[in-house]
C-alpha cells in the first residue's frame, strides 16, 4: 500500500458518517424551533455542534424520512414576501427519539473520555524513557 | 373526478420536461378526460409570456426569484418552492480531455485550446446567468484574477445554443465537449459530469450570502432596460396563475407536484424535492 492509499484509509477511518448524526442534529434544530428546509441547512452549517459540511440533498433527504417516520411533521407554509417553503416542526415521538440520541452520545463521549485517558497514560509511559512500551 | 372538456394549460422550466410529462401521468388517473396543454420554455422567456398577456394556469420556472421579480404579487399570488439543483459540467465519452478532468483541473480542461464547452442563453434561462455566477465564483474561490473573463471569451457563443434543451441535446450528439447543466439534467441524459466545490455551484443555502457576491445583467420586463441579478441557491417553484380558469384543478395538480407523489417523481428525475 503506498503513502496515498494509507492516508485514504486514515480519513475513512476517522470519519464518522454525517448520515448517521445529522437526524439527532436536525431533531435538536427543530426542537429549538420550526424550520423550512432551506433556514435548517443554514442553521446547521453555523451549528457548533454539525458534523461535516451539511449539502441540501441529505438534509432534504433526512427530513423527508424523518416526516414519513413520524418524528418531525410538516406543511407548506405562505411566504409573506417570498416563495412559500414547507415548514417542518419536531413530534413527541421526535422529541422521545432526540432523547434517545442524547442519551447515546452521552455514551458515546464517555467512551471517548476513557480513550483519551487510557492513551494519555500510554503516552505519557512512552516518554518515561526505559520504562516505557516497546513498540517492535 | 371526471374532468372532461377542460384543459389545464401549464408553462414550465424545459428542463422539468420529464416532472411534468410524469405528473400529468398520475394526476390524469384521478382526472380521466381532462387534456393537458404542457409548454416548456427558458424560465425567463415563461415569465414574460405571462407579462405579455398569455393565459395558464400552473406556473413553474426554474428560479423562484423570477416570481417576485416578474410575477407577483400581480399575476401569481403565492408560489412555493418544490425542488433543488445544482451546476455541474457534463461531458460525453468522446469529450477532449474526458479521461483527466477532474474536480480540482477543470478549469485549465476547458482552457484547453482544443476543447469546446458552452453555455446557455442567460436572457432566456436561468441556467445561462448561473453559468455566468459559478464563472465568477470559481474566479474568486480559485483566486485566479481575470478567469471569468477568460472563461467568457473561450466559451462558445451563448446565441449557439440558446436554450437547455438545445445545449443538452448537442452535447449528448457530440457537438460540444463540455457543458454546464443542471446535474438533474446529466442524470436523465445519462451523461458523466464533474460535480462543482459547494462554494461555487449554487446548491448550499449555507453559501448564499458567498454566492450573493456574484451577479449578472439581463434583460429586464421592460423593453430596452436591463436588471442586475445576485446568485443565489438553485430553487425551482411553482406558482398558481391569478386568473386562472381551473384555479381548482390546478391545486390540485400543484398539491401533487409539492405532495409525496411529487416529491418521489422529483426525485426519480435527479433534482431534489424540497
Amino acid at each position: 500500500m503506498n503513502e496515498e492509499n494509507v492516508e485514504k484509509v486514515n480519513e475513512s477511518e476517522l470519519t464518522i458518517p454525517i448520515e448517521r448524526s445529522i437526524r439527532a442534529e436536525l431533531l435538536l434544530l427543530l426542537g429549538q424551533r420550526p424550520s423550512h428546509g432551506y433556514e435548517l441547512i443554514q442553521r446547521l452549517n453555523e451549528a457548533d455542534f454539525k458534523s461535516g459540511e451539511a449539502d441540501a440533498a441529505t438534509v432534504y433527504r433526512n427530513l423527508r424520512r424523518m416526516d414519513k417516520e413520524g418524528l418531525i411533521k410538516s406543511h407548506w407554509e405562505v411566504g409573506e414576501s417570498g416563495p412559500g417553503r414547507r415548514l417542518y416542526k419536531l413530534t413527541p415521538q421526535g422529541e422521545a427519539s432526540l432523547k434517545v440520541w442524547a442519551k447515546y452520545i452521552a455514551q458515546q463521549k464517555a467512551k471517548i473520555e476513557n480513550f483519551l485517558q487510557a492513551y494519555f497514560q500510554f503516552e505519557e509511559s512512552l516518554t518515561e524513557g526505559e520504562g516505557g512500551v516497546n513498540l517492535t | 373526478m371526471i374532468a372532461s372538456q377542460k384543459t389545464l394549460r401549464i408553462i414550465y422550466a424545459a428542463v422539468l420536461q420529464q416532472v411534468m410529462e410524469k405528473c400529468q401521468e398520475r394526476f390524469l388517473i384521478q382526472n380521466s378526460g381532462l387534456k393537458f396543454e404542457l409548454i416548456g420554455v427558458g424560465s425567463r422567456e415563461g415569465a414574460k409570456r405571462l407579462l405579455s398577456g398569455e393565459k395558464y394556469d400552473i406556473i413553474a420556472l426554474a428560479d423562484q426569484a423570477l416570481f417576485a421579480e416578474l410575477l407577483a404579487p400581480d399575476l401569481v399570488e403565492h408560489y412555493f418552492v418544490f425542488a433543488a439543483d445544482q451546476i455541474v459540467i457534463a461531458y460525453n465519452h468522446s469529450s477532449r480531455g474526458s479521461k483527466e478532468i477532474t474536480q480540482e483541473n477543470w478549469v485549465d480542461t476547458l482552457l484547453k485550446p482544443q476543447v469546446s464547452f458552452a453555455r446557455s442563453d442567460h436572457h432566456l434561462v436561468p441556467r445561462g446567468y448561473r453559468t455566468l455566477m459559478v464563472w465568477q465564483l470559481a474566479e474568486i474561490f480559485y483566486d485566479r484574477p481575470g478567469l471569468y473573463s477568460t472563461m467568457e471569451a473561450a466559451c462558445l457563443p451563448y446565441s449557439t445554443y440558446p436554450k437547455s434543451l438545445d445545449l443538452s441535446r448537442a452535447l449528448f450528439k457530440g457537438e460540444v465537449d463540455y457543458a454546464f447543466l443542471y446535474s438533474s439534467e446529466a442524470k436523465q441524459l445519462g451523461l458523466p459530469y464533474i460535480v462543482l466545490p459547494a462554494k461555487i455551484n449554487l446548491s448550499n443555502p449555507a453559501y448564499a450570502n458567498y454566492y450573493d457576491q456574484a451577479f449578472v445583467t439581463v434583460e429586464s420586463k421592460i423593453p430596452g432596460k436591463n436588471v442586475i441579478i445576485h446568485g443565489n441557491p438553485i430553487e425551482f417553484a411553482v406558482g398558481l396563475a391569478k386568473d386562472s380558469q381551473h384555479s381548482e384543478l390546478a391545486q390540485s395538480f400543484v398539491d401533487l407536484l409539492t405532495g409525496p407523489e411529487g416529491s418521489l417523481i422529483i426525485d426519480q428525475c435527479g433534482l431534489i424535492p424540497c
